[in-house]
């Protein structure tokens, strides 16, 4: 039952998703709307669920989601104490147990032009269901290595290629040690709970024994708490997103983390775009940048440069 | 001889009546104030910690008197055991037990299931409010039965005594 995506349905309606739970594999997502037919997503294929919870093709055997049954599901997900929540439901998502998240959308309340005070009438639920995957890390590790030290390594790729499940994997293996390295301390920022998909503070995913996570915290102030309270050897972030990040970076490389990060992008030179800063800068954050791209529905090495001699 | 030991036995045993009501009416009191007691601890735990309302349970359990600290551990148990029962269901079924074993009323116990029988606030402002209305409607009870609480008291014990009394002379 732990992990089982039928946890997050009150016990009323788990017989409707028995069939998606013996599915769990390969379910990617669930999607719920009000006064629309119930989709699921299993690996590449869009599928409805009819009333008895079956899987169908044709949208007119769909099920569709009523008001009560959206809202009681949310209520389960957040233990009947939706205002414990109310943080992470204005950043638009829940972590839940199993390292599972589901985003939530409906009405937003303003509070000023930057940010919401809250969402209400939430009619939509996107349930992302969370696999690790082992050894998703073993084409690259060889390429972290150099003389049994970890390299400050970038990952880029487009979205949806699987850099996230690469990046916890990676982190793991470093933790753990591995037969290029001994275990390592690791801090994770994990500002979205993606990585260590921590739900109570405790990492839902495997991330090593040797990993201190901060979890749902900012980027650049989780990396400066850890680097004072935690004493790690490698710093791990995913989706680096600004120059303020970048800043934060370079001060942790200075005090001798290496870093592992990720971001989005074609290639490397639409990230440096992006961000505009010199290559100086990347040359002395980043000693090794992967390329990733997806090939046959796995995460694979599209090019590597190395910032110091030029391409791998 | 049999006839005094008859008599002093139904005076005792009528007496005794009385000091039971009196347990009964202190007895109400004492558990109203658990139940306030309970309901504060569990708006302290949201007003500080964020937590939910089945972590509130689990770390109110170890500062309350044993029978109710025992059922708010169940509820914590039971709901991190995720069988998909509500937590208004959950926290009704543990708690009815130990309510149950105390002088309390029906009405008492409603007021007391008030604050989960609504859920679903989205602000934690809202949320202790809901616990505190249930807070104060016992609190206002409590104060009600200890104003009335003297006189019923001497009452109770006055009624046991004099119908111990009557009793005897009636048979006499």
């Amino acid at each position: 039952m732990e992990n089982s995506v039928l946890q997050l349905f009150p016990a009323v309606q788990r017989p409707f998703w028995e069939q998606t739970a013996i599915k769990q594999k390969e379910l990617r997502e669930i999607r719920l709307r009000i006064g629309q037919p119930v989709v699921v997503y299993l690996g590449n294929r869009e599928l409805f669920l009819e009333e008895t919870g079956c899987f169908t093709e044709n949208i007119a055997d769909a099920k569709y989601m009523e008001r009560k049954e959206l809202e009681d599901i949310l209520e389960h997900i957040c233990h009947y104490s939706l205002y414990a929540f109310e943080d992470e439901l204005k950043q638009g998502f829940i972590t839940v147990s199993g390292g599972h998240r589901v985003g939530v959308a409906g009405q937003a309340v303003a509070e000023n032009e930057r940010s919401i005070r809250a969402i209400k009438n939430i009619s939509f639920l996107n349930i992302r269901i969370s696999h690790e995957v082992k050894g998703a890390a073993d084409e690259i590790l060889p390429y972290i290595y150099r003389n049994g030290s970890v390299r400050s390594t970038l990952l880029i790729s487009p979205p949806g290629c699987g850099k996230t499940t690469l990046l916890r994997d990676l982190i793991r293996q470093i933790s753990n040690g591995n037969t290029f390295g001994e275990g390592m301390t690791v801090g994770v920022v994990d500002e979205r709970s993606e990585i260590a998909g921590s739900f109570c503070g405790i990492p839902q995913n495997d991330v090593g024994r040797r990993t201190d996570v901060m979890d749902g915290c900012p980027k650049g102030l989780g990396m400066m708490m850890l680097l004072r309270s935690m004493s790690p050897r490698v710093i791990a972030i995913d989706e680096l997103g600004s120059k303020e990040e970048l800043e934060t970076l370079r001060c942790a490389a200075a005090c001798g983390c290496k870093i592992l990060a990720t971001a989005h992008g074609e290639n490397i030179s639409e990230v440096k775009a992006r961000f505009d800063v010199s290559d100086n800068v990347w040359k002395q954050l980043f000693q090794l940048i992967v390329g990733l791209g997806k090939e046959n529905d796995k995460c694979k090495i599209r090019r590597m440069w190395e910032e110091c001699s030029g391409d791998a | 001889m049999l006839k005094a030991l008859g008599g002093f036995m139904i005076f005792a045993g009528s007496l005794g009546m009385g000091f039971w009501y009196r347990g009964q009416f202190t007895g109400r009191i004492k558990a109203l104030r658990l139940l306030q007691t309970i309901l504060e601890l569990l708006c302290g735990e949201i007003r500080y910690g964020r937590g939910t309302l089945p972590e509130c349970c689990g770390r109110v359990a170890s500062r309350v008197p044993q029978s109710c600290g025992k059922a708010l551990s169940q509820i914590s148990e039971k709901m991190r055991e995720n069988g998909g029962e509500s937590f208004s269901d959950v926290f009704k079924t543990c708690m009815e037990g130990p309510l149950k074993e105390m002088p309390l009323t029906k009405e008492d116990r409603e007021e007391f299931f008030l604050f989960v029988s609504e859920n679903g606030f989205m602000d934690g402002q809202m949320q202790m409010r809901m616990i505190d209305t249930s807070r104060e409607r016992l609190e206002e009870k409590s104060k009600r039965l200890e104003q009335e609480n003297a006189e019923k008291c001497r009452m109770a014990v006055g009624l046991g005594a004099m119908g111990g009394l009557l009793i005897i002379l009636i048979l006499c």
